[in-house]
């Protein structure tokens, strides 16, 4: 491993490891809150007063602690499951099509008025999500693992095909549509199936609780299960885990259908807990900034909590900071995707440093495994 | 279906093409290169944006283009010096520049909200309207704007630069082929910047041709709808040959256009419906013919001056 520009010691095994995790992380978020600040300071805001109002309605009063929390949901949800396909090596980005999908699954159970206690309506709401989700899922899935069709495109093919869906299914004279009502949307969830509120005065519901569990069970599969070594193997070396006796191609179509499981997830907390019924565009891009939270992590199950948390609160300010300073509200979503950019451009990704070290097989097969 | 419907369909399918093609023209540069620029999406976006609001401001539409190019060299710039020079993913590079550009397209628009759904100056018809009045061919080809006519052109220009002429040859050796490019004395990473260069400039480009050809105003909220990833489906499907990747091209214009058509038709199929159709037969093309064409063989991959 020879680089000139690093010190000596980063090249150190465990102690290097550590510190380029933790460090470039927030090396590159600073730079990307810097430019964001240069940005602001461009759109005639102080950059200071921009921020402070930012820090404030992140973190100035528990119902604002709360809004972070719920915007944390699905980004938890769609983080994990992106961050799943970034450790085999695939760019699962169909998040926003998966939580289409699986909004469309919990509304069709949720709208439905059965007698059966909230915990197993619940269930049975985000269970109907995960089915359709991963359904939704199958064809990119099963096209990248048995025909070699990049990811990128088909998964961001499908997002589009599920937003007219939904648009479909909330327009009258659709079953699920609201009767008479100015903007399309669907009939209300049944209050049984609605996720209860957790603070008072909030809107605050367990759905980062079910985010904090999936990261965490994400975590332990990676690290501890057969399937998780598996998962990892295909993203380091592709075609020694071939040679290793890996089902290749069964894997990556597990790896896949499971971020779209998650996804679908983060649909139904997002309809179950927070809108109560389905809208057109009810997620806005909320799938594509799963995937920054998912890259700022570097597709690590427990670093996806800290960039959740971490957009959630700019997302929440970015609101505060919005309404308090006149800052334009997109400017978050830029600070966002400047947070990445500067992270993955300071030093190499982790990805870099795998692709080297495994150079040594470096043929036609691994190219197309990286990329294709 | 009347003959009329399918001269009218036909014109569309130019219309709504071209823009691919123009984006699609850089990109087959970039990939040839080895460098797959997912952010083209993001720079179409940015482009279409820039392409509108230089015209209202100077009503020139030929400013506008200059202007949205410039702007799109130097987005490439920004890309090339992530993928090459600081060797990122390109995935995640290109992602971030697609979400940038959404939130910044997005953030201006509302500054520049005057202009907000006025119609600006557009691109002119190339030949005279008379031409128009030729059966057929007349409103098929000749009721077509200069941005139509260059996109139909450029796609032989393009297989010229890339097969006839000494650039053109080294920016296929340096996707192929770096190490031996370079051992050859070829200037890799020049050629990549200048690769992907190109392909920012032709993505802006393209992102104008759409709102300066027939809108002539801005959508926020991403109006390009996916067109970038629809391109990157393009010259894969057409692999990587210029004149063929236009086709494809045209292909998914066609398809954006018999939607529109079907809608305004009032057909019975439910219009959401016609909306999927060119992304459906994205997929479905990108299904059917993956694999039978040959990827530059660094495709995607950073390359390492220091690996040996």
């Amino acid at each position: 491993m020879k680089n000139e520009k690093q010190p000596r010691f980063l090249s150190l095994p465990g102690i290097g490891d550590l510190a380029l995790s933790g460090v470039r992380p927030l090396i590159g978020i600073s730079l990307g809150l810097l430019a964001g600040a240069v940005l602001i300071a461009i759109s005639g805001v102080n950059p200071f007063t921009a921020y402070v109002a930012m820090l404030q309605g992140a973190l100035g009063s528990p119902q604002a602690i709360a809004n972070v929390l719920v915007r944390a949901s699905p980004l938890l949800l769609g983080g994990v499951g992106v961050a799943l396909g970034i450790k085999a090596g695939l760019w699962n980005v169909g998040i926003e099509g998966y939580m289409y999908a699986g909004a469309i699954g919990a509304t069709w159970v949720g709208i439905a008025a059965l007698p059966v206690s909230p915990l197993v309506h619940i269930t049975l709401a985000i269970l109907a999500a995960g089915v359709v989700a991963v359904i939704w899922g199958v064809a990119p899935a099963y096209l990248r693992a048995y025909r070699g069709v990049n990811e990128v495109i088909s998964t961001i093919m499908m997002n589009y095909v599920a937003i007219f869906l939904v648009s479909y299914l909330v327009h009258e004279p659709q079953p699920m549509a609201e009767p008479g009502s100015f903007f399309p949307m669907s009939l209300q969830l049944a209050p049984t199936a609605r996720l209860p509120i957790l603070l008072r005065g909030s809107s605050l519901h367990p759905g980062f609780i079910i985010g904090l569990a999936a990261c965490i069970l994400f975590y332990l599969i990676l690290r501890f299960t057969p399937f998780g070594f598996r998962t990892r193997m295909l993203g380091v070396n592709p075609v020694g885990s071939r040679y290793a006796g890996v089902n290749v191609k069964r894997q990556i179509l597990f790896v896949l259908l499971i971020g779209a499981l998650a996804g679908g997830v983060a649909g139904a907390v997002e309809v179950m807990g927070l809108k109560g019924r389905l809208y057109m565009d009810f997620v806005a891009g909320v799938g594509y900034e799963s995937v920054a939270v998912a890259l700022l992590a570097a597709g690590n199950p427990l670093g996806v909590i800290a960039s959740a948390l971490f957009f959630a609160a700019l997302k929440a300010g970015g609101a505060t900071m919005s309404i308090q300073t006149g800052v334009g509200g997109p400017m978050t979503i830029i600070i966002e995707a400047l947070c990445v950019i500067f992270v993955i451009g300071v030093g190499y990704s982790e990805r870099k440093r795998l692709t080297r070290a495994d150079k040594a097989v470096k043929g036609d097969e691994e190219v197309k495994h990286n990329v294709a | 279906m009347s003959p009329d419907m399918i001269i009218d369909w036909l014109q569309a399918t130019l219309r709504w093409g071209a823009p691919l093609i123009l984006v699609a023209m850089g990109e087959v540069f970039a990939e040839r290169s080895g460098i797959i620029n997912v952010g083209i999406e993001g720079i179409m976006l940015t482009g279409a944006l820039a392409g509108i609001a230089v015209s209202f401001f100077t009503g020139n539409v030929f400013l506008a283009s200059i202007g949205t190019m410039l702007l799109g060299a130097l987005l490439g710039l920004g890309v090339a010096y992530l993928t090459v020079s600081r060797r990122t993913n390109q995935v995640v590079t290109g992602l971030m520049v697609n979400l940038a550009a959404l939130g910044g397209t997005n953030l201006l628009f509302a500054l520049l909200s005057e202009s907000r759904h006025e119609r600006v100056a557009t691109f002119p018809l190339l030949f005279p309207a008379s031409f128009s009045e030729i059966p057929v061919i007349g409103p098929i080809l000749f009721r077509q704007p200069v941005s139509t006519w260059f996109a139909l052109i450029l796609p032989f220009f393009a297989a010229y630069f890339l097969y006839r002429t000494d650039w053109g040859l080294n920016v296929r050796a340096v996707g192929d082929n770096p190490k031996a490019a370079a051992t050859a004395g070829l200037p890799v990473i020049k050629l990549k910047y200048e690769a992907v260069i190109l392909s920012g400039i032709f993505a802006a480009l393209g992102g104008a041709a759409l709102t300066l050809s027939e809108v002539g105003y801005f959508a926020s909220g991403g109006m390009t709808a996916g067109r970038g990833f629809v391109v990157l489906a393009a010259v894969v499907v057409g692999g990587w040959d210029p004149v063929r990747v236009a086709l494809a091209c045209l292909v998914f214009g066609a398809a954006d256009a018999a939607q529109l058509r079907m809608q305004a038709m009032g057909s019975t199929i439910p219009y959401q419906f016609l909306q999927m159709l060119p992304y459906v037969i994205t997929l479905i093309a990108l299904a059917g013919l993956v694999g039978r064409t040959r990827a530059p063989k660094t495709w995607g991959a950073p390359y390492d001056p220091a690996d040996i």
